[in-house]
């Protein structure tokens, strides 16, 4: 709660499975639950976010609803290809209430964090907020 | 403006004509194929609904399984997680119509507990004098089963269309319906 919106420190979502123009990626980076972006159908689901240097990672932590598992995947390289397994997580399903995940990173540093959603509780999903700790 | 994206299963006996109405789907119904292959696998074809006066579409990845009961088990491993159901009938085929709860429960098999929109097709219309399904009685299973009811042929391409908006259609209100819903969740 106390980090700053990833938008704010020059990070960008740089690819994203589903576009509705009214819950676009950068929702995800705002730093405001209230917004999100939407999957609009089929799994998997995808969204890449690039930080304007590299960055330390401690955690992350995930804001979303119907999300059943999450896979996470960095990489140093300027280009948002050739991605290195973090890892991956089994999202517990929460009626009328966001899921809040928390995903360690064990440190080192990052260019792109690549959000893998390979499955869902429902046919979709929605991801409200990302956040670091550095 | 919103592009949705939904796998739909065709599925229903052999020879019912899912494949038939599979291509009149993805030619816009200027094609039909008329020679008989029996389906052996999985066929996927992808086709993009427009929902009349609304700026949204549905693309639909729709897939083709063989209704040959000892290929059902390799089909249904290529099934995955379905959005939209399609099942299909021939209206010249009592038996056929009979075997659609044994299609319902396999498709329900694989949606997790989800509901999956779907419809119930009985095709063949063509050829009414040797129509064995009435039209009311398949009405009634369809609407018991949550499933919307179209009668099609493929073969004089009528009324092909009507399926697939309904099936786009259904996504798009679990769409919206769904997207109310997030917006109402209260923070974690
Ligand atoms: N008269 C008539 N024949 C059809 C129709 N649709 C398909 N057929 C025929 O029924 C047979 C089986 O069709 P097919 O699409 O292969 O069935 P599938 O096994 O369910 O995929 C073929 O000989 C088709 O030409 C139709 O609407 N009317
Ligand atoms: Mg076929």
């Amino acid at each position: 709660m106390t980090d700053s919106p990833l938008s704010s420190l020059g990070a960008k979502v740089v690819v994203a499975s589903s576009s509705d123009e009214n819950h676009p990626p950068e929702n995800i980076i705002d730093g405001n639950t209230n917004t999100f972006w939407m999957s609009t159908g089929m799994f998997p689901q995808e969204f890449i976010i690039r930080f304007a240097e590299p960055t330390n990672l401690s955690s992350l932590t995930v804001d979303s609803y119907n999300v059943k598992h999450l896979k996470v995947e960095k990489n140093m390289s300027q280009n948002a290809s050739q991605f290195e397994f973090v890892t991956e997580k089994d999202c517990e399903h929460t009626e009328g209430h966001l899921q809040s995940n928390s995903v360690s990173l064990n440190g080192g540093s990052a260019v792109h964090l690549r959000f893998i959603i390979t499955t869902g509780h429902d046919h979709f999903v929605s991801v409200h907020r990302v956040g670091v700790q550095h | 403006m919103v592009k949705l994206r939904a796998r739909c299963l065709l599925v229903g006996d052999a020879a019912v004509g899912k494949s038939a109405l599979s291509h009149v789907f993805h030619s816009d119904g200027t094609l039909f194929q008329k020679n008989y292959s029996m389906t052996t696998g999985v066929e996927l074809l992808l086709k993009c609904v427009n929902i009349p006066e609304t700026n949204d579409s549905v693309e639909l990845y729709i897939i083709d399984s063989a209704g040959k009961e000892t290929l059902v088990e390799a089909c249904e491993k290529m099934w995955g997680e379905p959005s939209l159901l399609c099942l299909v009938f021939d209206l010249t085929s009592e038996q056929s119509f009979a075997n659609c709860s044994r299609w319902m429960e396999r498709v329900r098999a694989h949606s997790r507990g989800l509901h999956v929109p779907g419809v119930l097709v009985g095709n063949k219309s063509d050829l009414s004098p040797r129509r064995e399904v009435e039209a009311s009685v398949a009405q009634e299973w369809a609407q018991s089963q949550g499933l919307e009811y179209h009668e099609t042929s493929a073969r004089e391409m009528e009324n092909c269309d009507a399926p697939l908006l309904s099936l786009a259609r259904a996504f798009q209100s679990l769409y919206r319906e769904r997207q109310e819903a997030i917006q109402n969740l209260s923070p974690g």
